[in-house]
Order: structure tokens, then C-alpha cells, then sequence
């Protein structure tokens, strides 16, 4: 009888915390964004990171559904890793579950707050806290935290309704190259160790799209 | 004074130890090309290994300009030498074979004389440097192609393609007026010791030095000491290009090359030819 109850006890907590691992809103996103089958954009990026120097950078910017986000430019281009999956690939590649954390306003509107933990060891990050404008189907904020390459902050602008976003800011860390001056000077030796000296540094990025070709189901 | 420029320059351009010179150089600047490339893997590798980690990177880096860069590096350093025992051989030679006391016996004015040699000497060393640079940059693109320039100058700089032209093109300018300082300075050593060796280990101890001195800190002074205006080519590798500085330190070389003809100029005349 005892075991009877306990196995009563496991099933209703099980089904109480399987009802609850996604949140309705952050699903519905996710549709919206599964919708979109292929889509190319003119990309401008500013990069401000304090020993990086770097003019405006143009470039197109390919994404296809379900394949990492691919780039082309006639230049060399710099673009960050992390922050810039406004596909939420890597969200939505494994399972995980939501945790409502109440709502916040951000320039003038409700965002509904939910933390993301996977259920998967594969996932790269850690947990994550999304902030989400449950009108317009978009999400608003990301705060990321990932397993092995630190923690950045997305901010997400979009035009209407769409479900690509227009703007990104990404807030990241990121280790400080150390090169002796005059690196590349006649009499400098170059010190692999010194380079690896593990000082975190801020950065920010802002990258503008101009979507030209969206194509949805 | 135009025929003797001209019957100088004649002379210069039928010995051999010109060609010599020019071959040298040649040599050096491909050793150069070949160092550079291997040089700029090992520097875009070390940049990347760090950049890699947190940045996709798409475009080739290891391109004409960041060869003609670290063609600039080297060159600075090794071009002078030979120019100084190049030029410096123009006046020692004289001296040498006698030919100086052959020239005074002709109603030619000494002025007119030793004036010749510093024109000769500038022309000379703008030739080579046009006959360097348009050989580097022939080779360095023809090899290399075009792509957008890595500096690590008070922080990681990206310059686009044409922009890194221009700045290649003002450090190349920079390093002309260098050049000619020392091409300058060899020819008042050749009056001061007159006699080949002497005048060539003269030119190697200046230049060694220079290199030297560009190290030690001597403060406010510094500004005005001739070893600490040889890398003003590299501001222009700067992200935000110090114009100020690289004004003041271009007028004071001018004002050291004015100084050095004048009193090279001034000490030959004062002088004794024999």
C-alpha cells in the first residue's frame, strides 16, 4: 500500500512538472520562428571592444532553417560566436524546461520573464533568462550563461511584428589578447604565453539587418 | 652646377658597384618577401589562436598589404645601411682615387662640388627607393592578392583594403624623408673621416646607434633626439593617426638633414682637399 502512495505521489509530482517545462508563449515563438524556412539580410556591424579596432562592418547574412547562420562579405570580416543566434538554434536544438519568474517593463512594454534550464548535457549554456513580449510573439532580452565561454546579454529590436529582429546589442566577455608592442616590429619576439594571460574584458556588439528575402511556410 | 649633377649621376650609373648595391637590396627585399610571409602566418596564427575562441573569421588576412607592412619593418632597418656605404662611397671614392684633386684643379667651386655630391645622394637614394618599392608591391600583391590589413598598435587594428593602402603609402613617404636623412648623414661622415672603412664603420656605428637610443627613455628631450623620429612611420599604423606628432617629428628630421648638409658643407669648405 505504502509503495502504491509513493509511486501515486511520483506520477503527480512527474505530471505536475511536465505540464509546466514549456512555457505556452516562448512555444508559440518558437512556431513562428520554425515558420521561417529561409531568409537573407544586409548586415552592418559595430564592434566595441577596447583593443579592437575595427571599422563598420558590411556583410550578407544567410539563414536557412535547422543550419548554422552563414556569412559573406568581399572583405574580411569579425563576427562574433555568441549572441548572434537570434534563431534560438541552440535553444530550441535541445529539450529544456521553463520557469516563470514573473514580468518586467522595458521600454514601455510588459516582458514576461522565464528562466531556461535544458534537460540535455549537450546544450551549451548553462541556464538562461528570457524576457518576452507575449503581444508581439518576440523575444525582447536574453541573459545567457553559458558552460564554458562566459555569460552575455542580448537585446533584441524588431520592426512590427516580425520575428527577425532588426537590432541586435550583445553585452559579452571576452579574454584580452596580449601582444607586446610593436609586435610586428623588427626586433619583437612573440610570447605565446603572455598571449594566453586570461583577463576579461567587455564588449559590445551592434549588428543592424535589413531583411530582403524572407521565406515562410 | 646642373652638368656636374648630371656627369655625377652618369658616373654612378656606369660603375658597377651601383648595380651591386641595387642587387643587394633586391636580394634583401626577397628575403624580406620570404621572411614576411612566414613571419605573417606565424603573426595571423597567434592573433587568430586568441580571436578564433570568440569570433568567426571570414577573409584572408594573410594578404599584399600585411607583407608590404612587415616589408616596411624590416626595411627601415636594413635599407639604411647599404645606403649609407653606397653613398657614402660616392664622396670616399673621390678621395680614394685621387679624383677630388683632379676636380679642384678645374675652376669648380668647392661648394658646387660637395652640394653635387648631397644632390646626387638624394637622387639617388629616391631611385632606390622607387626601384624597392615598386618591386615589393609588384611582388607582395602579385603573390599575396588584396584583403584588408592587421596591425597590433596600441590594440588590434583592422584597416580595410584601400585604407591600408593609403596608410602603406604615407609610411613609405615617412620612411623616404628617413631614408634621407641617413642617405644625408653618410655623406657628411664621408667628409668628417674621408677614408672608405673608417667612414663605413662610422655609418654602421651611427646606425646601430640610432636603434639603440630609440630604446632609452630620455624624456621631454626625447622629442628632439634624432633616434626617436625613426619609427614615426609606424603612427600611421595607429587606428587614429597622430598628425601632430608625426608633423613635429617630419620637421625636426627635416631640420636634422638641414643641419647635417649644412655642416658637412660648411667643414668641407673650411678643409683642405688631400
Amino acid at each position: 500500500m505504502k509503495s502504491l502512495m509513493l509511486i501515486l505521489i511520483v506520477s503527480l509530482i512527474s505530471f505536475h512538472v511536465s505540464s509546466q517545462e514549456i512555457d505556452s508563449d516562448l512555444l508559440t515563438i518558437k512556431e513562428r520562428m520554425d515558420n521561417v524556412i529561409e531568409a537573407r539580410a544586409a548586415a552592418k556591424l559595430e564592434l566595441d571592444v577596447d583593443f579592437i579596432n575595427m571599422p563598420v562592418k558590411n556583410f550578407d547574412l544567410y539563414f536557412q532553417k535547422s543550419k548554422p547562420i552563414s556569412y559573406s562579405s568581399d572583405h574580411f570580416i569579425i563576427i562574433p560566436k555568441r549572441g548572434l543566434d537570434f534563431t534560438w538554434n541552440e535553444l530550441f536544438k535541445h529539450q529544456f524546461m521553463t520557469i516563470y519568474r514573473g514580468t518586467e517593463i522595458h521600454e514601455g512594454s510588459t516582458l514576461k520573464v522565464l528562466n531556461v534550464i535544458p534537460l540535455d548535457k549537450k546544450a551549451d549554456y548553462a541556464i538562461m533568462t528570457l524576457k518576452l513580449d507575449t503581444i508581439k510573439n518576440q523575444i525582447r532580452i536574453a541573459d545567457i550563461t553559458t558552460k564554458n565561454e562566459g555569460s552575455y546579454l542580448l537585446f533584441l529590436n524588431y520592426e512590427n511584428d516580425n520575428i527577425l529582429p532588426s537590432k541586435l546589442t550583445v553585452q559579452f566577455e571576452l579574454e584580452r589578447i596580449r601582444i607586446p608592442l610593436n609586435f610586428m616590429g623588427k626586433d619583437t619576439e612573440i610570447d605565446k604565453e603572455k598571449l594566453k594571460n586570461k583577463e576579461i574584458k567587455k564588449g559590445i556588439i551592434f549588428l543592424y539587418l535589413t531583411w530582403q528575402e524572407v521565406l515562410t511556410n | 652646377m646642373i652638368a656636374l649633377i648630371q656627369a655625377e649621376l652618369y658616373l654612378i650609373f656606369r660603375q658597377k658597384r651601383t648595380y651591386y648595391g641595387l642587387a643587394a637590396i633586391f636580394i634583401i627585399e626577397l628575403f624580406i618577401i620570404a621572411g614576411s610571409w612566414y613571419q605573417g602566418n606565424e603573426v595571423i596564427s597567434v592573433l587568430l589562436e586568441n580571436l578564433t575562441r570568440s569570433f568567426y573569421l571570414e577573409g584572408n588576412l594573410l594578404n599584399g598589404h600585411l607583407v608590404l607592412y612587415l616589408v616596411l619593418n624590416s626595411l627601415w632597418f636594413n635599407l639604411p645601411l647599404i645606403i649609407m656605404i653606397i653613398v657614402s662611397g660616392f664622396l670616399t671614392n673621390d678621395y680614394k682615387d685621387r679624383t677630388i684633386q683632379t676636380i679642384m684643379l678645374q675652376s669648380i667651386k668647392k661648394i658646387d662640388y660637395i652640394l653635387t655630391k648631397y644632390v646626387v645622394a638624394i637622387v639617388f637614394t629616391l631611385l632606390v627607393l622607387v626601384f624597392l618599392m615598386a618591386t615589393a608591391s609588384l611582388m607582395a600583391y602579385t603573390i599575396f592578392g588584396n584583403g584588408d590589413l592587421i596591425t597590433y598598435l596600441n590594440g588590434l587594428n583592422f584597416f580595410e583594403s584601400n585604407q591600408a593602402l593609403s596608410r602603406i603609402g604615407l609610411a613609405f613617404l615617412s620612411g623616404t624623408i628617413l631614408m634621407l636623412f641617413y642617405s644625408i648623414t653618410s655623406v657628411t661622415l664621408a667628409i668628417i673621416f674621408k677614408e672608405i672603412t673608417i667612414t663605413w664603420i662610422a655609418c654602421i656605428l651611427f646606425l646601430i646607434l640610432s636603434n639603440l637610443l630609440l630604446k632609452i627613455d630620455f624624456g621631454i628631450m626625447g622629442d628632439w633626439f634624432f633616434p626617436k623620429l625613426i619609427d614615426t612611420w609606424q603612427y600611421f599604423f595607429y587606428y587614429n593617426i597622430p598628425w601632430s606628432k608625426i608633423y613635429f617629428n617630419h620637421i625636426v628630421l627635416m631640420a636634422y638633414i638641414i643641419l647635417f648638409t649644412t655642416g658637412g658643407i660648411l667643414l668641407f669648405i673650411k678643409r683642405d682637399i688631400g
